[in-house]
């Protein structure tokens, strides 16, 4: 992967993470000063490299994984602020990332029971939760949105 | 890639589908933390096959369901 990918890659993630929200393409190029169309293509080259997913049929952010662009079932507080997982594994993944205590909001898919589970020092306090991974490994990324 | 209260709660989900894996929160935990935690690094690169297969396989993930492509 190019090093400039790697930094456009770099401030997508940072933006994400300052805002609480994903970043446009023209947000990224701002903040990275390269031209949007310049943005754009580093942000295809990512994606066909899994660093980002983008939408199907547009130059927007689907996920830049821990982190979801669009809500979910997965709603994650850390550090004074929020943020959308991708699913359950990604849900801890924001809180691995960020290196801070949080807490995950879901929902039992199956009763739709509230699901709360705070995170401190790196370490669930509900051990009793159990975690389902429907989709073997090898078979992640055909549909990485359902996966 | 869900959470759930109970293995029961797992089952009646699945409502005859083939189950997938089942791992305890805490096995979870550990896996994003090995899978994540590096992510916002500055000196971030990409991660190869390889790697990410050692994770895995260092968390005792090592059957088929968790063999990468």
């Amino acid at each position: 992967m190019h090093a400039t990918d790697i930094a456009i890659r770099n401030t997508t993630y940072r933006l994400f993470v300052e805002n609480g929200s994903a970043p446009s393409a023209a947000d990224v190029a701002t903040a990275s000063g390269v031209d949007l169309a310049d943005a754009e293509a580093a942000w295809k080259r990512l994606h066909d490299a899994h660093a980002i997913v983008l939408q199907p049929n547009a130059v927007e952010l689907r996920m830049a994984n821990p982190f979801s662009a669009v809500p979910t079932a997965f709603r994650v507080l850390a550090d004074g602020r929020s943020w959308y997982a991708n699913c359950a594994w990604d849900a801890f993944g924001i809180c691995a990332a960020l290196h801070t205590d949080g807490r995950i909001d879901t929902t039992c898919p199956e009763c739709g029971e509230a699901i709360e589970c705070e995170v401190r020092d790196e370490r669930p306090v509900d051990k009793q939760l159990l975690f389902h991974c429907l989709v073997p490994a090898a078979q992640w990324w055909d549909d990485i949105v359902f996966t | 890639m869900n959470l759930f209260r109970s293995e029961e709660h797992i089952n009646r989900w699945l409502n005859g589908r083939a189950p997938g894996s089942t791992l305890s929160v805490e096995k979870l935990n550990a896996l994003a933390q090995a899978w994540w935690g590096s992510r916002l690094a500055p000196d971030w690169q990409p991660r190869s096959r390889a790697e990410s297969a050692a994770i895995l396989i260092s968390l005792g993930l090592a059957d088929d369901f968790w063999t990468l492509p």
